[in-house]
């Protein structure tokens, strides 16, 4: 097993356990309640609470394209990564596993796709294509032709590449999601009262 | 460490891609606003009720006002056991809302009366206490769900004396457990020693 897939699959059962644990404990804050938790004045508090958490998340995207002469905004982007795991596993405590409408279903897939696609990039790719360029350095030290280094790093190469599809999902799919968690927080205002 | 950034065509196809969805999701909710919105099946009673607007109102949520469309007064009155229309006969006048003790959206066999999902005493306690209603000794908050409180009045303090100290606040689970096969004497209740 090389060091990119054993990222690949400790992140795997990371992201399951972090889901999982968050149904549970919806689940548990249920117990000995007429509503699930998700449906209580609570579980709607903490719709807000992702949602609020999910928006520090642009911030960093907001600085790095508005302050292009800046230096790269570190701060902030440690703040995209936690507030992007922290904001959708409230909304998975909001939401239960009680999704019934298409659009709230919809808007979660599209939340999942574009945290999930971010942590892969962030903790699979970039370990991938921090390793494909040591190992090239190294051979290239070794004295080898750049074309036998190609040969030799191919497979590398490849996965390296196959990782770099998270790039053309996160910020994307990202458009949709806020479009589609606009519809949400709309059709639960006119339907659920303000 | 810099990615390739993304081919120019991605911004307008995603664009392209959330417009149409969020077109779809429109129309969609003028054709069947339960797929797209309901956050579950509604019960039995309301299956027949085809128009979210037949009980919800834009931005305020459900009304009592549009439940009394229906169950008005005279329903009541014509159809009712004589308690539960003299307690209903109460709410409408005095103009509370009816979302203390019902609910939706919970699924085709769900209950949605507050007193039928949760009464911990069982049927026996209105037979004992000559009452028709769970208000008759407890008061509701304005919040479904929300854990009632013990009144004050003669039904209660009659029901407390009754028990010779088995009835207090805190005992009063499911009445059979003691009085076996609804019987008025109880069964297997020790005295508690001074």
């Amino acid at each position: 097993m090389t060091l990119v897939t054993r990222r690949l699959t400790t992140i795997i059962v990371l992201i399951i356990s972090a889901v999982g644990g968050a149904l549970l404990f919806e689940a548990l804050l249920s117990i000995g309640s007429p509503s699930p938790f998700a449906h209580t004045r609570q579980g709607h508090l903490m719709g807000w609470a992702g949602l609020g958490v999910i928006l520090l998340v642009f911030v960093y995207p907001i600085k790095k394209r508005l302050c292009r002469n800046d230096r790269w905004p570190r701060g902030w982007f440690q703040v995209h990564i936690t507030a992007g795991v922290i904001g959708p596993l409230l909304i998975v405590l909001h939401s239960g596993a009680h999704v019934h409408a298409l659009v709230p279903q919809l808007a979660l897939a599209a939340m999942a796709i574009v945290a999930v696609s971010g942590i892969v990039g962030q903790g699979v790719h970039y370990l991938a294509l921090r390793t494909l360029n040591d190992r090239r350095q190294q051979l290239h030290e070794q004295g080898l032709s750049p074309d036998e280094i190609d040969v030799r790093l191919r497979r590398m190469a490849a996965q390296e590449e196959g990782f770099r599809l998270w790039q053309a999902v996160h910020a994307p799919m990202t458009l949709i999601f806020l479009a589609l968690t606009a519809m949400h927080v709309a059709g639960a205002l006119y339907f659920g009262g303000m | 460490m810099a990615y390739p950034p993304l081919p120019t065509t991605v911004v307008p196809v995603v664009a392209m891609a959330t417009v149409v969805l969020v077109v779809w999701l429109g129309w969609g909710s003028f054709r069947d606003p339960e797929t797209l919105w309901a956050p579950g099946n509604l019960s039995r009673y309301h299956a027949d009720v085809a128009r979210c607007a037949s009980c919800h109102e834009p931005f305020r949520g459900p009304v009592s006002v549009r439940c009394i469309v229906c169950h008005s007064e005279t329903r009541f009155a014509e159809r009712a056991k004589p308690a539960v229309a003299t307690f209903h006969r109460e709410v409408i006048t005095q103009r509370k809302t009816c979302l203390v003790c019902h609910t939706e959206h919970r699924g085709a066999l769900a209950q949605i009366t507050a007193s039928a999902m949760f009464n911990p005493h069982g049927e026996f306690i209105f037979r004992a206490t000559g009452t028709g209603s769970c208000s008759a000794c407890h008061q509701f908050s304005a919040t479904f769900g929300d854990r009632p409180i013990l009144l004050d009045n003669e039904t209660v303090r009659r029901l407390l004396e009754k028990g010779g100290g088995a009835h207090r606040p805190g005992r009063m689970a499911n009445c059979l457990t003691c009085h076996t096969a609804g019987r008025f004497e109880s069964e297997g209740y020790e005295q508690p020693k001074e």
